[in-house]
């Protein structure tokens, strides 16, 4: 089976053009195995014939040799290196390990790939005239550009480029040198600015001055009205809660008796401080704690019975009182003492 | 005899009527498509206008032209004719004519119609580049830098070249198609983008490629505004060679002089 196999191969010789001293060398290497062992066919196989890693390795530096063609197509132009030759000679040792079709079928993709390349290192042969070759275009280009090369020269990056730093105004100095050979229209700008320009800068310095001062004054009102907000409300709502305490206080003395308003409200000594008896005592009139109701009279009602048609009906009126007034209350219920004591701070 | 006449009279003027009212209709379409006002159509155009009113229209069309080119990117009749013309489009060459002038005589600009089928105009510079450093200090553009290495490249390369090509030269150069340049940003996006569409470049597709390739030619406006020979001259102070050993490339250069293959508005 072998022979007749290696016979087709024969055949076949003549078909390839310039593979076939590969192939003689495939026939030899299969008529080795011939030797060693006739009539055991297919046993015969060494390991590694159909050890898949190995099938895997090799396809694998076939795609490598591939890759590495069409990546490095330029370079593998330059007339300067050998590297397609080197290419080829990698992959003939690739091809004696060669045994299933995959293989092979990458073996061709390969052999396409540098025929193409090999066909255009040929065209550059032929032209007349010097040959042009962009990376030492690149090079030289670098140089220009003011390329500062590290002193150890022999640095070499990947991609086989030179090490070293550009500077800045690597592209302004390729540009200068470029524009001589354009005939480039310039570009159309007016010249000095607007003439509208002058009348907003005046107005932005005007609207920031402004601002400034006002932003300070902000920030100061701010902390001292807070004070006296707090101080305002706070002196409000304690003496409501004050007052209300008081009359708790008393109704709970004697619960069954309501509390005159006017009993409540006046301080004999102090006319001030009646009005702002009645002033927080205001608060307190529709103020429903607890369930319970206190009204003018000052008397606790229960809650049913503010309802509209009950005995306690709501009512607003408008107090006002005047110093005459005020004497003459005092005298009319012969208030002695405050019931609402007052406070020794600074609300007076 | 006299009713013939009579009845040739009235067929060419009924002609002339059907002809402007085909006119009228395609305008109505929308600019897609705006056909040429004949002469006697532009004659009596100009007769209804007074000369103060046709110079302020020149001027702008003047000045749209100048603004455009800022960019460089092309002007389009049809724009033109929308955002500018407007009710003067009866008259359209005749301002063209006198735009054409004016470019010329004050500005040094040459107008050039770069595609005589959609109607596509650039600006140029009449002038050569002077010697030594130019008078103003406008500073330099360095994607004119990247322009002249790409051109530079398909020239030496006799006018086209594929993508991989100038992709691998402008990695030696530190510019990476895949990375954002200091300088450039999107370099892919400025070379087959901005540059073609300013018409620097052309960036055209290589038929039954898999993966899809492309290659670079210069672009309408690269052939009017770069001088070969120029480039040439530069190519050898960088090799240090002579320009004529290139010598297909000198054949190039100097061979076809740099006239434009596309017709100037003025031959309208």
């Amino acid at each position: 089976m072998k022979r007749a196999r290696s016979s087709e191969a024969d055949e076949e010789t003549p078909r390839q053009n310039g593979s076939s001293g590969r192939r003689r060398g495939v026939q030899q290497h299969r008529g080795n195995e011939d030797d060693e062992g006739p009539g055991l066919g297919a046993a015969n196989l060494q390991d590694d014939d159909i050890d898949p890693s190995l099938r895997r390795e090799i396809r694998s530096k076939y795609r490598d040799l591939i890759n590495s063609v069409q990546q490095n197509r330029e370079d593998m132009l330059s007339p300067s290196n050998n590297k397609l030759t080197e290419v080829l000679e990698e992959a003939n040792k690739l091809f004696q390990d060669v045994r299933e079709a995959r293989e092979a079928a990458l073996d061709a993709q390969l052999l396409v790939v540098a025929t193409d390349l090999g066909k255009e290192k040929a065209s550059q042969l032929f032209s007349e005239g010097a040959a042009f070759d962009p990376t030492a275009f690149a090079e030289h280009l670098l140089s220009f550009m003011g390329l500062n090369r590290l002193e150890d020269e022999e640095e070499e990056l990947q991609n086989g480029a030179v090490d070293g730093y550009l500077p800045q105004d690597a592209w302004h100095r390729v540009a200068k040198r470029a524009e001589s050979c354009f005939k480039t229209a310039p570009a159309f700008h007016y010249m000095m600015g607007s003439f509208h320009a002058e009348p907003p800068p005046p107005k932005q310095r005007i609207e920031r001055q402004r601002k400034v001062p006002g932003k300070e004054a902000k920030r100061m009102m701010p902390t001292q009205l807070k004070k006296m907000e707090e101080s305002h409300q706070e002196a409000t709502e304690k003496e409501v809660e004050r007052i209300l305490g008081f009359l708790k206080g008393y109704h709970q003395d004697d619960p069954s008796t309501p509390i005159s308003y006017y009993e409540f409200v006046i301080d004999p000594n102090s006319f001030s401080r009646t009005i702002e008896n009645m002033f927080h005592t205001s608060f307190l009139i529709r103020v429903i704690i607890n369930g319970v109701a206190y009204f003018c009279v000052l008397a606790p009602v229960e809650e049913g019975e503010v309802e509209a048609g009950g005995s306690a009906s709501r009512k607003q009126c408008i107090t006002s009182i005047s110093l005459k007034t005020w004497k003459e209350l005092i005298d009319a219920f012969d208030i002695s003492d405050t019931l609402i004591q007052p406070l020794n701070t600074q609300n007076e | 005899m006299t009713q013939r006449k009579r009845l040739s009279n009235t067929q060419i003027s009924s002609q002339s009527r059907r002809r402007s009212e085909v006119a009228v209709a395609e305008e109505e379409d929308g600019d897609l498509t705006f056909t040429q006002p004949s002469t006697s159509q532009v004659q009596r155009g100009l007769e209804r206008l007074t000369s103060a009113q046709v110079d302020q229209k020149t001027a702008e069309v003047v000045q749209y032209f100048l603004v455009k080119d800022q960019k460089k990117i092309p002007v389009r009749r049809a724009d033109l004719v929308k955002h500018v013309l407007k009710d003067y489009r009866n008259v359209y060459p005749e301002i063209m004519k006198r735009v054409t002038q004016s470019l010329d005589q004050v500005f040094g600009l040459k107008l050039v119609e770069i595609d005589t089928k959609n109607h596509i105009y650039i600006l140029i510079n009449k002038l050569e580049p002077a010697e030594g450093a130019p008078l103003d200090n406008s500073p330099t553009n360095p994607k004119m830098g990247l322009l002249f290495v790409i051109l530079s490249v398909i020239f030496m390369k006799r006018g086209a070249v594929k993508e991989n090509v100038i992709w691998h030269t402008l990695k030696k150069l530190r510019v990476d198609p895949g990375e954002k340049h200091e300088e450039f940003g999107d370099v892919k996006k400025l070379i087959t983008d901005e540059f073609v569409r300013q018409r620097y470049l052309e960036y055209v597709r290589i038929p039954h490629t898999d993966p899809i390739e492309h290659e670079f030619r210069w672009g309408q406006r690269a052939d009017l505004e770069v001088s070969k020979a120029k480039i040439l001259e530069f190519m050898g102070e960088l090799h240090n060679q002579e320009p004529q050993s290139w010598t297909q490339q000198y054949r190039d250069a100097h061979s076809t002089p740099n006239s434009t293959q596309a017709s100037t508005s003025s031959q309208r």
